[in-house]
């Protein structure tokens, strides 16, 4: 209870920031800060192959990624101050709102009873892997699907039209 | 041999000098002689009379403090060893000033390192021009704690120690990330995004390449995959993954892997020297700019530690007979002997070109290392004899060639001209 305690007014605090930072660089660093100590969290309660895995991919992957595409994306722009008109707000709260009356649904059908949840669930990772890959195959499967499409879109997307600047050829 | 006398006439003098009369006595034995300092802060705080948790913390502190001073000191000793090695491969010298042969080089290093001026550029970020050395060299030291050293000496014994490896690996991405951008300049940039985009590429095939041991071993601790390559074929051939026909193809995809994850010649484009400006690191000076080369180094010790943690059969002895030596004493042998050969490839390789570098990864290494998981598995069910060895070379094999012919003839880039430099 007490790392829940320190850590999640950190974890707001880190996303409000990346929210309000108005460099882009700075909003994406903080975004990083926020999600690694979400898995500090994790790790705190036990599930430990998820905190690491949550480590490996949303500061390796993720936060790489969003660095990558506001610098390629953007040349030139990056002091640029983030867009802070009205119209922005509203298509915040328009995000946010129906999640946190989601979450205020989920907790007003009941909590679980938190003496009931044990301080340390210790889930072997073997046990992870086999619900995976034994009881959840076509989740996975179709997961896995759908990232190969994105990637192949990406690559369509990402690929040059009209002459490649090849090289000097000799000769 | 002499080490194990003199560590027994240690053990003697120790243990009758009254260390040993407190309510634990203090076990020494060759094996456990890198747990003395833990075993001698836990031993002095409960004489004291400290609470539990102190004496947790401060034995946790004492085992942490035991791996950075020892990869410390063999950085402080590598940077002379790398140096010397290179000018008898060069034919020159090498730094021979300070002390006798040099030795006393890294000393003279980190003074002229420490006294340096300090220079944050105008339009660097302050505190993210600081925090950039600083997560360049946590990540490494926290890399090395999960690694068993050895039969006893196993600082953070984590069941997913694998998993803690590569996370940790990550954080170094980001921390170049930050050096590059919070130095407030175009080349600085430039190199991060370069080295960021490198690392991005060689983490593939190095994990890769891990995730077949994994599969065969069927562990993700490091101290269960080290436990696994126990034991001699035949009576003399060790059992470590290496010498299984997969294991010799991906240990040679993580050694190339791991020689460009921590930028060393001939995948040193973050920072070559004598071609290209020193990339993320080009606005640091005095000791943050040391503290990127601990980080680099550290980081080279600790992914040769997982090398041979996960290839090289990690502290086990190669020949049945030489299990009196204590088993760390073998780890660092081999540790040696993995990082002479980085200083080998170093001094005797071409730096690569961006474009070749990102091919081989992308088209050559990657291909190879997932065709290791399927030949794993192959060898796991041809009964890992001859019959295994046969089948297994010949599917590594076809494959490779192909991909060898492919990428010699069509893909490699073509011949530059150089207009300026004829």
């Amino acid at each position: 209870m007490i790392p829940l305690l320190i850590l999640s007014p950190l974890i707001l605090l880190a996303a409000l920031g990346a929210v309000w930072k108005a460099r882009p660089v700075h909003a994406a660093l903080l975004l990083a800060l926020s999600l690694a100590l979400v898995a500090v969290l994790y790790l705190t309660i036990g599930a430990e192959f998820i905190g690491l895995v949550q480590f490996m991919v949303y500061i390796g992957g993720v936060a790489i990624l969003i660095v990558f595409a506001l610098l390629i994306t953007r040349p030139g722009d990056e002091a640029a101050e983030l867009d802070r008109r009205p119209r922005s707000l509203g298509v915040g709260l328009a995000c946010v709102l129906p999640v946190l009356g989601l979450l205020l649904f989920a907790f007003s059908k009941g909590l679980p009873a938190s003496s009931a949840v044990e301080a340390n669930p210790a889930l072997p990772v073997q046990a992870l892997g086999r619900e995976l890959f034994e009881n959840s195959v076509p989740a996975v499967l179709t997961v896995g699907v759908l990232l190969t499409a994105v990637l192949i879109g990406a690559a369509l997307f990402a690929r040059e039209t009209g002459d490649k600047p090849e090289p000097p050829a000799s000769r | 041999m002499r080490l194990p006398a003199l560590i027994g006439l240690l053990t003697g003098v120790l243990t009758s000098s009254g260390w040993a009369a407190g309510t634990r006595p203090l076990m020494l034995t060759g094996e456990s002689l890198p747990l003395l300092p833990q075993h001698l802060v836990e031993f002095v705080l409960e004489t004291v009379g400290a609470p539990a948790w102190l004496v947790t913390l401060g034995s946790l502190a004492a085992a942490a403090g035991t791996v950075v001073g020892v990869f410390l000191s063999a950085f402080a000793l590598l940077s002379l060893i790398e140096r010397k090695t290179l000018a008898r491969i060069q034919n020159r010298i090498g730094p021979n000033r300070a002390g006798i042969f040099g030795i006393l080089q890294p000393v003279a290093d980190g003074i002229k390192m420490l006294t340096k001026e300090d220079i944050v550029p105008i339009k660097a970020e302050g505190f993210l021009h600081l925090l950039a050395p600083i997560l360049i060299v946590l990540p490494s030291i926290l890399a090395l704690g999960v690694i068993p050293y050895g039969r006893e000496w196993n600082p953070v014994p984590l069941e997913l120690g694998l998993v803690f490896f590569f996370a940790t690996g990550t954080m170094t991405e980001v921390a170049v990330f930050i050096a590059g951008w919070a130095s407030g300049s175009k080349f600085p940039m430039l190199g991060a995004m370069r080295a960021i985009s490198q690392m991005v590429s060689y983490e593939l095939p190095l994990i890769i390449s891990a995730l077949s041991v994994v599969m065969l071993s069927g562990t993700l601790s490091l101290t269960g995959i080290v436990a696994n390559q126990a034991g001699y074929h035949l009576g003399f051939i060790p059992a470590w993954n290496i010498l299984t026909p997969w294991g010799l193809v991906a240990g040679m995809v993580f050694a190339i892997a791991a020689n460009a994850e921590s930028n060393r010649c001939p995948f040193d484009l973050p920072e070559g020297e004598s071609e290209i400006v020193a990339g993320h690191m080009t606005e640091y000076s005095g000791f943050k700019y040391a503290l990127f080369f601990m980080g680099e180094y550290l980081g080279l010790f600790a992914i040769s530690g997982l090398g041979i943690t996960l290839f090289l059969g990690g502290w086990q002895a190669p020949l049945p007979g030489l299990d009196f030596v204590p088993s760390w004493i073998w780890f660092f042998g081999k540790l040696a002997v993995v990082i002479f050969v980085f200083l080998w490839v170093r001094g005797t390789f071409p730096r690569v070109r961006i474009d070749q570098l990102m091919r081989f990864a992308w088209l050559c290494l990657i291909p190879i290392a997932l065709l290791t998981l399927p030949v794993a598995a192959l060898w796991k069910f041809s009964g890992e004899g001859a019959l295994g060895w046969l089948l297994c070379s010949a599917v590594l094999a076809v494959p490779f060639i192909i991909i060898t012919v492919i990428f010699n003839r069509r893909m490699a880039p073509a011949i530059r001209t150089y207009h300026y430099a004829e």
